[in-house]
């Protein structure tokens, strides 16, 4: 199992910005997610820039394991299906990308 | 009407993260940059759903940093909550500096809104080289 060391080694560098992502459209999306969203922390949208920022390097990493696969360098939509399909975790991101999934490498195991 | 693309997370943000964790040589396609986008957005949508559900249990109005979380484990992300609630810790930790800075010196406390992709930050850059026929180790929680 991944050391919580080696995530917190990115995230954690003693200050909290600069973020990769805006937090004002975080802040957005978290309050369209839902009519019971009222009101949020300040530090919610923060917290979500880095979980966003590791959610987007995994399932970019699942991705190019798809791509190199097929021995190409370009990382495509469909290898991005194919490692939502491939991956339980990410089962809520099935519809999302179901128009670009190619037939499925390894069908999953009912469970 | 509503921009789509102001529904969801900026795609210039978005493939910049990408690269960080690509090898240099890798290319990436835009609609895989789109696909992403729509990802990472609705990784948002769902896991606040699910904290902003907790805290209408509790009787709570405001979804906060523990909420969320609480929700990224809930949902499975677990390595993730660890290392967020670590990271939580120490910006609630910074804040609390700041803000004692802050009385010192009258508030000119300036909105902390990062709305563009900024220049080099710190984190330190994660290029990996990701070795063709390796599992991945990295990110293993998959039941």
């Amino acid at each position: 199992m991944r050391q919580a060391g080696t995530y917190s080694g990115m995230v954690i560098s003693g200050k909290t910005g600069p973020h990769l992502l805006p937090l004002a459209r975080i802040k957005k999306i978290m309050k369209k997610s839902g009519e019971e969203v009222k009101m949020i922390s300040g530090e919610s949208p923060i917290v979500f820039s880095k979980a966003c920022e590791l959610f987007i390097k995994e399932l970019t990493q699942r991705s190019w394991m798809v791509t190199i696969k097929g021995k190409t360098r370009t990382l495509s939509k469909e290898d991005v299906a194919s490692a939502v399909l491939a991956t339980d975790l990410f089962d809520f991101l099935l519809n999302l990308v179901s128009q670009s999934a190619p037939a499925p490498l390894h069908p999953k195991p009912p469970n | 009407m509503v921009d789509e693309q102001e529904r969801l997370l900026p795609i210039a943000n978005v493939g910049r993260i990408m690269k960080q964790i690509l090898p240099p040589s890798a290319k990436v396609s835009k609609e895989a940059k789109q696909t992403m986008q729509e990802c990472a957005t609705e990784f948002i949508s769902f896991v606040t759903g699910e904290a902003s559900d907790k805290c209408r249990k509790e009787n709570r109005k405001t979804v906060n940093g523990d909420d969320i979380c609480w929700a990224l484990g809930a949902l499975g992300f677990d390595n993730h909550a660890d290392a967020i609630v670590r990271y939580l810790h120490k910006f609630r930790v910074a804040e609390r500096d700041k803000a004692a800075q802050n009385k010192a010196s009258c508030s000119r406390n300036s909105q902390d809104k990062d709305e563009e992709e900024s220049s080099e930050d710190q984190q330190p850059h994660q290029q990996a080289d990701v070795p063709s026929n390796s599992k991945l180790q990295v990110l293993e929680f998959s039941h």
